[in-house]
C-alpha cells in the first residue's frame, strides 16, 4: 500500500508517498524537516539564516552545514550553466516587484511600481568565497542570494532520503520538483502528470518513471503585474530583467533532484539557444519543453519516459535531435 | 376505424424508417477513431485525489495528524491516476 501525506510548505504544495510498514513516521519527519528548512533558507523570513547571510555582505558569516553545502552547489552549477544559473539576483528579482512571498503577492499585489533605473552593478556570484575550515561565507558588499533555484531541489533530496530511512519505496515531491526512490512494488514505474502550463488543470502527457529526479520551471506559474508589464520569476542573469524565453516550462528527467531542478531553470531561461550548449557534458539528462502552442519539445530519448497514449503526432511533434 | 388502423400502421412505418436512415448518415459522417485530431486540451484531466481519511498508525504519535491512504491497486498503465504531478510551482 502506497501512503501519501500533501501539505503546503515553502509557497507551494508538497507531496509525500511512501510504501512500507514505517511510512507514516517517515512522512512526518519529512515534514517536520521541510519545515525547518522553509524556516532556515527563506528570503522572505527575516530570521531564517539566508536573510541573516544576506544582511552580512561585506562580511565573513559563520553559517550551517547545510547552508554551506547549497552555496558550494549553487557555485558549482553556476559554473556549469556558464553563469546563466546565478542565485545572485535577488536585487534584480526585488526590482521586478517580487520582493515578498508569492501567496502575499498573489493575494494583495505587488506594493507600487517599481519606476527606479537600472540597478547598479552587482558583483559576480562566483566572488563569493569560502572559509571551510571554520564554515564561514563570505558574499561581497551589495550581493544578495535567493536560494530560490535550487533550494526546493536540495530540501527534496534530503526529505527524500530522510523519508527512505524509513521506506525502501518513496517519494517527495515540491511544487511538482520530485525526487523517487525505488519503484512502487506492484511492478509499474512511478506516474507523474505534465502539467500545461497555459491550464495546469490540463494534462499535456503522463510520464512514467522508474526511480529519479523530474522538475519543472514554468514562467507561468508565479506571474504578477508591474505596472502594465507582466512579469515573472524566473530572472535571466544577463539582462537582469525576467527571461524572455522561447518556452513556456521546462522539465527534466535525471537522476538527480537537485541537477534536475537547477537545469530545468536554466534551460528555460536559456532557450533553444542554449540548449546544446547547456546539455554538451549532461548524457543523463533528458528535457521536455513546452512552446507557447502547447507543442512539446525534447532530448532525443524523453519518449522513454513518456506513454504514447494519444496519437503518434504527439510524440514525433517537434522534436529536437 | 380500419382507416385509422392503416394510418397507424404507415406512421409507425415511415417514422421507423426516417430514423434508421437519419442515424445512418450520423455514423456515416461521423469521424473514425483513426481520423480523430489529437488536442492536448481534450485529453482526459486529472481524477480528484482521494478523500482525507483517518488512519491508524499503531501506537506512534501521529494520530491525530491528517492524512490520506492511497489504496495499492493493480495500475492500468494508461489508467491517469497518478497523484504525482509536475508543471512548475
Amino acid at each position: 500500500m502506497i501512503r501519501s501525506m500533501g501539505f503546503r510548505a515553502m509557497n507551494t504544495e508538497v507531496l509525500l508517498a511512501a510504501e512500507g510498514e514505517e511510512a507514516i513516521a517517515g512522512m512526518y519527519a519529512a515534514k517536520l524537516f521541510i519545515e525547518d528548512c522553509e524556516l532556515r533558507f527563506s528570503r522572505f523570513l527575516p530570521a531564517s539564516e539566508l536573510s541573516e547571510l544576506n544582511r552580512s555582505s561585506g562580511n565573513w558569516l559563520a553559517v550551517s552545514n547545510e547552508l554551506l553545502e547549497m552555496l558550494q552547489l549553487s557555485l558549482k552549477y553556476h559554473h556549469e550553466t556558464f553563469g546563466i544559473f546565478d542565485p545572485s539576483i535577488l536585487s534584480d528579482l526585488k526590482q521586478a516587484g517580487y520582493d515578498r512571498s508569492m501567496d502575499e503577492i498573489r493575494t494583495k499585489g505587488v506594493a507600487d511600481v517599481h519606476h527606479a533605473s537600472r540597478l547598479p552593478s552587482r558583483p559576480a556570484f562566483d566572488e563569493i568565497s569560502f572559509d571551510l575550515a571554520d564554515k564561514r561565507v563570505l558574499i561581497p558588499s551589495n550581493m544578495e542570494i535567493d536560494l530560490g533555484g535550487i533550494a526546493k531541489g536540495w530540501i527534496v533530496e534530503k526529505a527524500a532520503r530522510l523519508l527512505h530511512s524509513y521506506a525502501d519505496v518513496c517519494g517527495v515531491s515540491a511544487g511538482g520538483d520530485i525526487l523517487f526512490i525505488g519503484s512502487p512494488l506492484d511492478g509499474y514505474d512511478w506516474d507523474v502528470y505534465l502539467e500545461d502550463p497555459r491550464d495546469p488543470a490540463q494534462m499535456l502527457s503522463q510520464l512514467h518513471i522508474p526511480s529519479g529526479a523530474v522538475a519543472t520551471s514554468s514562467v507561468m506559474k508565479r506571474t504578477w503585474h508591474q505596472g502594465e508589464k507582466v512579469r515573472h520569476h524566473l530572472i535571466d542573469p544577463r539582462t537582469g530583467e525576467p527571461a524572455n524565453t522561447n518556452w513556456l516550462s521546462v522539465t527534466v528527467i535525471c537522476p538527480n533532484i537537485i541537477t534536475a531542478d537547477v537545469y530545468a531553470k536554466a534551460l528555460l531561461i536559456g532557450g533553444e539557444k542554449e540548449r546544446l550548449h547547456l546539455l554538451k557534458d549532461k548524457p543523463e539528462l533528458e528535457f521536455i519543453a513546452v512552446d507557447p502552442n502547447g507543442n512539446l519539445r525534447g532530448s532525443q530519448n524523453y519518449k522513454e519516459y513518456t506513454y504514447a497514449f494519444a496519437s503518434d503526432t504527439f510524440l514525433s511533434t517537434g522534436i529536437v535531435h | 376505424m380500419k382507416l385509422l388502423k392503416l394510418g397507424i400502421r404507415f406512421w409507425i412505418t415511415l417514422t421507423s424508417l426516417l430514423s434508421f436512415a437519419s442515424g445512418w448518415i450520423m455514423l456515416a459522417h461521423a469521424p473514425k477513431p483513426s481520423q480523430a485530431e489529437y488536442s492536448s486540451a481534450s485529453v482526459t484531466t486529472l481524477e480528484p485525489l482521494p478523500p482525507l481519511s483517518d488512519f491508524n498508525a499503531g501506537g506512534n504519535n501521529f494520530q491525530n495528524q491528517p492524512s490520506f491512504d492511497i489504496q495499492s491497486q493493480p495500475r492500468a498503465r494508461l489508467g491517469f491516476n497518478s497523484f504525482f504531478s509536475t508543471g512548475g510551482s
